[in-house]
């Protein structure tokens, strides 16, 4: 049976959860952490951090220890950037920190530590999201869900596109290196030659915007009848169980968040 | 003549144009047959495939004139979708037929059947069917855009062609090819011919029009300037004066001709030439 080859099948409990299930378990995670940032401990947001280490042991319970680990030091860098930028930059109260004229206040560590933290949870669930779930599931699962074919199209076109326009622009600059020009060195160099680039990118994609709309029309995108999937996207039967126990953690940060104001 | 294409008096402008992209053509088109499409740039080929699609004026607008008739239906009657069945279309670009959804050959082939809601056992016995005769079987597992040219194109052909249109409309689909991938794209042409499709080809290489198709539509500047079997219409040294390439053969017997040499008939296939010139 070819369709079979064409189902995704996944061995670990998390992973093969609904993706509507995980949709809003992520929703619950970006809640926890905003309610997590409220508390503060010296007006810092520090139980983020041990927030995020238990997203952790949640990616490596999901089976994408590695891999998730790789991508986080990504968005780990961004972060840490962010932090930088804010404590240097934003002034107000005292002055922790001065060498030479650079300096960091109270405010913008504050401020940097809070953006940062939130930055690396939330991009952090995403990575989860995404490293457990394939595109092509959720736009699947939200069609199945009631969300017009269109649209799910649309999400799912934007998706892939990011992946196409990657592709396309690695051989525009590819073409651009056989020409001679210079893509690689330095920030300012490869800079210089990603400009160029971007537009002979982007006006290819709109020109063939045109044709990619009659191929769909030829193949009866709007046709408005009742679609036959190939790829089924099935509960596995765990999900009440994963929202039970996400609605149950968010509960108790909520109480702990209320009693700890009470006091 | 079962006729299935019909032109009355067509002529057609794009929006915001000064001059009419079709002037005034007529012209049927016969069942199982296949058109070979010629003319220079700007000569309206790819507006008159996109008038048989309906493409024009529903998706480009502008202003229609005449009557265009599809298996003798005027096409301003045919519902939302009717023909996506009926006439199969293929672009130029093979890398902008691929839908961009799907990751698979096996389910981008697959796409249009699901569109149209057919059920999933079929879908799997036509998918594989056309697959095998595309012969990209091989590839049912790659990603579409992994591929090179020639298979992408064969992949957007198998598409289309697993609808089961009774007209298939093929814009210069080898213009972006090598020999090979040009060559893989006209043995699934063949495959389509005779399964008794009709076909309309825009196609620069006459070489290949010569062998293929059974007659051939010359148009310039707008005008059909010639209609006719290939064997009369590619054999016409004024053609070339119009702009238009003839069959290398066909030069090749027309200049024997000029000479003051007799052939039996003037040549435009290889094959053709072989026999014609073992007489000498």
């Amino acid at each position: 049976m070819w369709i079979e080859k064409f189902q995704i099948k996944k061995t670990n409990k998390i992973a093969a959860l609904y993706p509507i299930t995980k949709l809003w378990l992520t929703a619950f995670y970006i809640l926890g952490t905003l309610i997590v940032s409220t508390i503060r401990i010296h007006k810092l947001p520090l139980l983020l951090l041990p927030w995020f280490c238990s997203l952790f042991i949640f990616a490596s319970c999901s089976g994408i220890r590695k891999k998730f680990f790789k991508s986080i030091k990504k968005a780990a860098f961004v972060a840490i950037i962010i932090f930088l930028v804010q404590a240097f930059i934003v002034p107000g109260g005292e002055v922790l920190f001065r060498f030479g004229i650079l300096r960091i206040c109270s405010t913008g560590l504050i401020t940097g530590t809070n953006l940062s933290l939130l930055i690396l949870n939330i991009a952090g669930i995403f990575v989860w999201l995404f490293q457990t779930t394939e595109y092509k599931e959720i736009s699947r699962a939200l069609e199945d869900n009631g969300l017009n074919y269109k649209a799910c199209f649309l999400f799912l076109s934007t998706m892939q596109m990011i992946e196409l326009l990657g592709r396309n622009s690695r051989i525009i600059l590819n073409a651009q290196k056989a020409r001679g020009v210079e893509t690689e060195g330095n920030v300012l160099i490869r800079a210089k030659a990603f400009i160029p680039s971007m537009v002979p990118l982007v006006l290819g994609a709109i020109i063939s915007s045109e044709d990619r709309v009659l191929t769909l029309e030829s193949k009866g995108f709007d046709v408005n009848c009742k679609k036959t999937h190939i790829l089924n996207v099935e509960k596995t039967g765990n999900e009440k169980w994963a929202i039970c126990i996400g609605i149950g953690i968010l509960l108790f940060l909520l109480i702990g968040r209320i009693v700890l104001w009470i006091q | 003549m079962d006729t299935i294409i019909e032109f009355k008096n067509v002529t057609y402008q794009y929006p915001l144009t000064k001059i009419p992209a079709i002037k005034n053509i007529s012209f049927q088109m016969e069942k199982g047959k296949l058109y070979g499409v010629i003319g220079g740039n700007g000569a309206g080929k790819t507006t008159l495939c996109a008038l048989i699609r309906g493409f024009a004026p529903s998706f480009f607008k502008g202003e229609l004139q005449g009557e265009i008739f599809i298996d003798k239906k005027n096409i301003k009657q045919y519902q939302n979708g009717e023909l996506s069945l009926k006439i199969g279309y293929v672009f130029q670009n093979p890398f902008n037929q691929i839908s961009g959804v799907k990751d698979s050959v096996f389910e981008e082939v697959a796409y249009g059947l699901e569109n149209f809601g057919v059920p999933m056992a079929e879908i799997e016995e036509r998918v594989v069917s056309i697959m095998k005769k595309t012969d990209i079987l091989s590839l049912a597992e790659k990603n579409p855009f992994d591929l090179s040219g020639g298979q992408q194109q064969r992949v957007a052909l198998a598409s289309i062609l697993v609808l089961e249109p009774d007209i298939l409309v093929i814009d210069e689909p080898t213009s972006q090819l090598d020999p090979e991938g040009t060559e893989s794209v006209f043995r699934v042409i063949k495959a389509m011919k005779e399964m008794k499709k009709t076909v309309i080809l825009v196609e620069h290489k006459v070489d290949l029009l010569a062998e293929y198709a059974d007659e051939i539509l010359v148009l310039k500047g707008g005008e059909l300037i010639r209609k006719g079997k290939n064997q009369e219409v590619l054999t016409d040294i004024s053609l070339m004066e119009e702009g238009v390439l003839l069959p290398q053969m066909a030069i090749l017997g027309n200049m024997i001709v000029q000479s003051g040499r007799k052939l039996q008939e003037i040549p435009i296939t290889q094959k053709q030439a072989e026999r014609i010139f073992s007489q000498f």
